[in-house]
């Protein structure tokens, strides 16, 4: 991968980690807020309203889902180190 | 000062926390013993960024204890105690901290840290904008607002100490205060890193504990939910009642969650990592168990409410309800074992932040000066150095802390928001939009962080919002202003940060 792919590719990964943000907002307002307007504070399970469980612990697994999904779809491996032909130019001073 | 809530002192609470104060310090002296001596560079790079070899669980467990500071085990949950659910509806917004800063910034700097040989984040602010100026201020700011939240985790875990232990605040500070600086100091970021992730898996048993206890006490989950469904419907709803405003929800979503990209003390584990697997590895384990702490210690101090049944005022205010709850439903043998959590969110903290704003002035301001000087630094003199800085910074922090303000936690999360109006735009636009240039980064950071500080002092809001939003905002235009009417970048640092097709 050239610098300039990698630069490409950490672009569409931080804006695909912009959308998870968006879609989690989304999902917190629905889970939270939502679920409340619609069901009202009545418990479903363990004693809990729909929303305490979906404005809590759903909105963590949502979260851990969508970064494995945002990890198995949009980050890919690549080296830290710059491509060779640039660190060779420019004599490849690296730490690692 | 702070009233015990046992009195005499109880000895079997010192013992695990002697314990465990001796291996945080021994992590840290092992690690200097196991550091390499070498160049003064690598001494930089080593004291610093563990020379970056951190792998995904250390990074993800680092960045999350480093985030989690005493205050979300000590006052978040005696909100919860007070509020309901709402509170960890809101709280639940911190799931976003590990995997938007990793995701967004992760790989941008380590890439750029290893193209410009950068070990801070301000190495990389002055090579972007190169800027001396905006570096210092930038140093400046670090130093300023870490030392606010520094003191008030020293404060916040030493008075929980006195509170549950029953021995005196100052015995308190004395014991975990200049443990972390000493072991922070020898050991460096990677002793922080190592002692880091001992102190998230502890916050973790500590909640576990806590929550099976309280449990226990309160006549098993059943009962409590019944208890609180009947006493306190209030608690059942998004906005108790009140007493959690629509605005206290946004405000959240941009002070401890959206915002948080910005922190120095988070980005910079972005320089420290070894390779991607290890940041998508962090990404991942880090959303899980930021998750966890939040939902499992609010939701404790939930059930708490089953516990301590009185009202607020006759605990003391919502600071003294963990630790109440501590000495009300723990056996006397295990209170040590169960302040041990949050006084690892406290220590963690106060290490993670050390270190950071020690670099800020070894490496960013006296080692450049040095440079630009053209004299040389031996690494001995520069180990030296980065040691009686880190140590002299730790210790005015627990001498201040010795007579901690009153306003402590407000001063808390007055650091959170001045580190994020100073750095947030600085760093997301000037890492991704080719247009940033030094006169909108300078303006952006100086105005920002001077139109929060101000609006703070005035205690002005704009529709009952925390100043987060007035400094974000002011923090944006300014720097848009700066980068339309100001000099642009030279092509030459362009090409460096965003490299051209060919």
């Amino acid at each position: 991968m050239t610098d300039y792919e990698k630069y490409r590719q950490i672009c569409r990964e931080a804006r695909g980690t912009g959308i998870l943000l968006v879609l989690l907002i989304l999902f917190w307002l629905a889970a939270g807020f939502g679920a409340y307007a619609v069901w009202g504070p009545a418990p479903v399970a363990f004693g809990l309203p729909v929303w305490a469980i979906g404005g809590t612990i759903g909105v963590w697994l949502f979260a851990i889902i969508g970064v494995w999904v945002l990890l198995h779809t949009t980050f890919r491996d690549m080296s830290l180190d710059e491509s060779g032909e640039d660190a060779s130019a420019k004599g490849g001073e690296h730490d690692d | 000062m702070t009233e015990p809530l046992t009195t005499g002192g109880n000895p079997a609470a010192l013992l695990p926390l002697l314990m465990f104060m001796a291996v945080m310090l021994g992590i840290g002296f092992f690690v200097q013993k196991a550091g390499s001596s070498g160049r003064a560079s690598d001494f930089v790079s080593q004291y610093f960024i563990g020379r970056r070899s951190l792998g995904g669980f250390v990074l993800a467990m680092t960045t999350v204890a480093t985030y989690s500071s005493v205050s979300s085990f000590v006052g978040g949950p005696g909100m919860a105690w007070q509020i309901g659910f709402g509170w960890i509806y809101m709280a639940v917004v911190q799931v976003t901290a590990i995997f938007l800063v990793l995701g967004i910034f992760g790989e941008r700097v380590a890439l750029l840290a290893r193209r410009i040989d950068a070990v801070t984040v301000v190495d990389i602010i002055r090579a972007r904008f190169q800027s001396d100026g905006l570096a210092a201020l930038a140093a400046f700011i670090i130093v300023l607002f870490f030392c606010g939240t520094m003191t008030a985790q020293f404060v916040g875990g030493a008075k929980l100490f006195a509170t549950v232990t029953g021995y005196s605040y100052e015995m308190g500070l004395l014991l975990f205060g200049l443990v972390v600086v000493i072991y922070t100091s020898v050991g460096g970021f990677r002793a922080v890193a190592l002692t880091d992730t001992c102190c998230a898996i502890l916050m973790m048993v500590g909640i576990v504990l806590l929550l099976y206890y309280v449990l226990q006490a309160g006549g098993g989950y059943d009962a409590l939910m019944a208890g609180l469904a009947a006493d306190h419907p209030e608690m059942f709803e998004p906005l108790s009642a009140g007493h959690m405003p629509i605005g206290l929800y946004l405000t959240q979503w941009i002070l401890v969650g959206i915002c948080t990209i910005a922190l120095p003390q988070s980005v910079v584990r972005g320089i420290s990592y070894k390779d991607t697997p290890s940041l998508h590895q962090a990404m991942l384990i880090g959303t899980v168990v930021v998750g966890f702490m939040n939902i499992g210690i609010n939701f404790t101090g939930i059930m708490a409410h089953g516990v301590l049944t009185g009202d607020l005022a006759s605990y003391g205010g919502v600071d003294y309800i963990i630790p109440r709850t501590i000495v009300a439903v723990m056996p006397p043998a295990l209170v040590g074992l169960a302040i041990i959590g949050p006084l690892a969110a406290s220590i963690s903290t106060i290490s993670g932040l050390l270190i950071v704003a020690s670099s800020a002035v070894v490496k960013d301001v006296y080692l450049h000066h040095q440079q630009q000087r053209g004299r040389e630094v031996t690494a001995r003199h520069l180990r030296i150095l980065s040691m009686a800085v880190t140590a002299v910074i730790g210790v005015a922090v627990f001498i201040i802390a010795l007579t901690p303000p009153s306003l402590i936690w407000i001063i808390n999360m007055f650091a959170f928001g001045g580190l994020e109006t100073a750095f947030f735009w600085t760093l997301l636009l000037g890492l991704f939009w080719k247009r940033a240039n030094r006169l909108g980064a300078i303006l952006s950071m100086a105005g920002g962080t001077v139109a929060y500080c101000a609006t703070q002092a005035l205690g002005f809001k704009v529709m009952g919002l925390h100043q987060i939003t007035i400094g974000i905002t002011v923090s944006l235009v300014f720097f848009l202003v700066g980068a339309y009417i100001g000099r642009p970048t030279s092509k030459q640092v362009l090409s460096l940060f965003f490299p051209p097709r060919d």
